[in-house]
């Protein structure tokens, strides 16, 4: 469970990157449309979406690869369109893939960009490759690198310039599980340890859950108000409760009581989907036993990204 | 201030590449062919006679075609050009055909000017933006705190650094490979250059003796200004196609298209403000008929001026302002 999820919601923590109504067309099509969030220093920011939500579109002009129609990026206050030298200075991103340069080292590539930061940048090489468990493999071209390698490459690459906020997009697409394990594991301690904060993209709940304070979501280019990864959660899927019974008009008809029910045919036995709160849930599995209806399974099933944003949005469509 | 370290990223992005050792050994092997080629044929050529006897008979044969009256037009300025070349030659007593290292070497550059040169221009050119999006690397390229129009001017100097070497190098192979077939020496012979022709006939007026590695620098100078051009613009559209592939067959076809041109559509005014038509400013220099009459040094170094900068103009226009999505 993140550790960090109090001390993020603290609004004395500094805002280190803000989006103000960004908005983006592509012809008729509104790929994004008045995205705001604020992330602030130490926290883990996730920012979560279905493929084709407008998440890229929308990191993309966080880090200034898109202009937006209208609306704006701060970056420690500096707005990105008109300060873009100084505002990029305090970012480190990987935008998609970690595409680096597959004919040249992980020393060299390195090298290659810490020529376009600040002076010094060049003398912390060593130090990020010990961090991202590259050292021995430094002299290596990338072309012989596994995913997971660029991957941490690409991370050694994004902390060159010592960023005030780390911007990493579908950083687990790809990996293995102990790959993604070990990135979750070290975005958790840069942010703890070096109070980096970092945006992370997904299109897995789970993913964000375990790696993320605070969440927004994104759907069909709208997001709904951030919020801890818990009360989110909370808020959705609280109360649907699938329960595998028979025979299953009876346990529908006992389970009506305490919500609407629906009865979906599934192999063996059939399934009941209701409504229940938590709280309810032991009492009514009482009267199904005592009606003597056979229970083979009670779960709660967790919401699509789809579903959880209906339901914020109260079902309205977007 | 960092912008020596943005052209060293570019340099070391260029020369780790294949295409760099690629380019060196076509210039090594092309030449190498060429020399051994020519001096096969040489053999044949001369068998031992004398040069003056033999540019005679040539002159005769000349005239014997322009008498013919069947040549076309075209040809016939050529006839007309090539024997008071050689009617000149004969009269300072020099020989027309002469050969030595240091006289391939400036041959090189005047055959090379029109299509080799700028082909290794635009293999260096083409890749230099559109290689950094199909390798995705853009995307961290242009997230670094650095002003997309200071990364392109990098690019831009780092790629006519690395013409500025091919077109040296290509030189000093010419008179490496050249030697070993005609020797070494003779860099301060005299050579006549400045053959017009005004009109249909021709025009002495021009014609200047100057001392051979004075004529080789200048027309080294002139194929180098026509493969930067080049590389200026195929630098354009390596950022507007934004396919390495696509750049360089569009630029290819520009170069063949220039090529074909003047021998299939002689009369065609206006292509003398193509930039392939003027790229063989070394000829236009010393003296071959242009394809076009009333092309001159001057004007076609002002026409690749112009192509060169209205490129690099529009590419930083489109580089600073398009979005990168792909």
């Amino acid at each position: 469970m993140p550790s960090g999820a109090d001390s993020s919601r603290d609004p004395d923590r500094e805002v280190v990157l803000s989006a103000e109504g960004l908005s983006k067309r592509f012809g008729k099509r509104e790929a994004v449309c008045g995205v705001s969030f604020d992330v602030r220093a130490g926290e883990v920011f996730g920012f979560l979406g279905p493929n084709g939500a407008g998440k890229t579109t929308t990191i993309r002009m966080l880090v200034g690869l898109a202009r937006p129609d209208s609306g704006r990026v701060r970056i420690r206050g500096l707005d990105l369109a008109r300060d873009f030298e100084r505002a990029l200075a305090h970012v480190g991103s990987i935008v998609e893939a970690p595409d680096l340069y597959k004919y040249l080292t992980g020393r060299e590539n390195l090298l290659h960009f810490s020529r376009m930061l600040a002076p010094g940048a060049a003398d912390r090489i060593e130090e990020l490759a010990a961090l991202v468990a590259l050292a021995e493999r430094l002299d290596d071209k990338v072309a012989s690198y596994s995913l997971g390698m660029r991957q941490r490459l690409g991370i050694a690459q994004a902390l060159l310039g010592n960023p005030d906020i780390l911007i990493l997009d579908e950083p687990a697409n790809g990996l293995d599980p102990a790959g993604i394990r070990e990135i979750r594991r070290l975005v958790r301690r840069l942010a703890a340890e070096r109070g980096i904060a970092v945006f992370v993209s997904s299109h897995l709940l789970s993913e964000i859950e375990q790696m993320c304070d605070r969440v927004a979501i994104i759907h069909r280019g709208r997001t709904l108000a951030a919020a801890p990864v818990r009360e989110l959660l909370a808020q959705v899927a609280s109360d649907v409760v699938r329960v595998m019974a028979r025979p299953a008009h009876r346990a529908s008809e006992i389970l009506a009581e305490f919500g609407p029910t629906e009865i979906e045919p599934d192999g063996a036995a059939d399934v009941v989907a209701t409504r229940v709160p938590p709280e309810k849930v032991p009492e009514a599995l009482r009267r199904l036993l005592a009606a003597g209806v056979d229970v083979y399974s009670v779960e709660r099933p967790v919401p699509s990204l789809e579903e959880i944003f209906l339901e914020i949005t109260g079902g309205e469509t977007v | 201030m960092r912008f020596p370290g943005l052209v060293e990223n570019e340099i070391l992005k260029i020369s780790k590449q294949r295409r760099f050792r690629v380019v060196v050994l076509i210039l090594v092997a092309l030449i190498g062919l060429i020399v051994f080629a020519q001096s096969r044929g040489r053999e044949r050529f001369r068998r031992g006679r004398d040069w003056r006897v033999q540019t005679q008979e040539r002159m005769a044969q000349i005239q014997n075609w322009l008498r013919d009256g069947r040549m076309p037009a075209a040809s016939q300025r050529w006839a007309r050009f090539e024997l008071g070349r050689l009617q000149y030659h004969l009269e300072r007593n020099m020989d027309p055909e002469a050969i030595s290292g240091p006289l391939f070497a400036r041959g090189f550059a005047n055959a090379a000017s029109y299509l080799l040169l700028p082909l290794l221009a635009i293999v260096f050119a083409s890749d230099i933006v559109s290689g950094e999006f199909q390798q995705g690397t853009i995307k961290i390229l242009l997230t670094r705190p650095v002003r997309r129009s200071r990364v392109l001017a990098s690019k831009l100097a780092a790629l006519l650094l690395a013409i500025t070497l091919t077109v040296l190098f290509g030189g000093i192979v010419a008179y490496a490979l050249g030697g070993i077939a005609y020797g070494y020496a003779g860099w301060d012979a005299p050579v006549l250059t400045g053959f017009r022709i005004a009109g249909q006939s021709f025009d002495p007026s021009g014609i200047r003796e100057i001392a051979l590695w004075k004529e080789t620098v200048l027309v080294y100078g002139l194929a180098w200004f026509a493969a930067l051009c080049v590389g200026a613009i195929a630098l354009l559209t390596s950022v507007v196609l934004r396919s390495t592939a696509a750049s360089m067959g569009t630029m290819l076809a520009a170069l063949i298209a220039g090529t074909i041109l003047p021998r299939l559509a002689p009369s065609w005014d206006a292509q003398k403000y193509l930039f392939v038509t003027n790229l063989p400013l070394p000829d236009y220099y010393s003296g071959s008929p242009p394809p076009i009459p009333g092309l001159t040094v001057g004007f076609g170094a002002a026409v690749l001026a112009a192509w060169a900068v209205a490129a690099t103009a529009a590419a930083f226009v489109v580089f600073a302002r398009r979005d990168v999505l792909a």
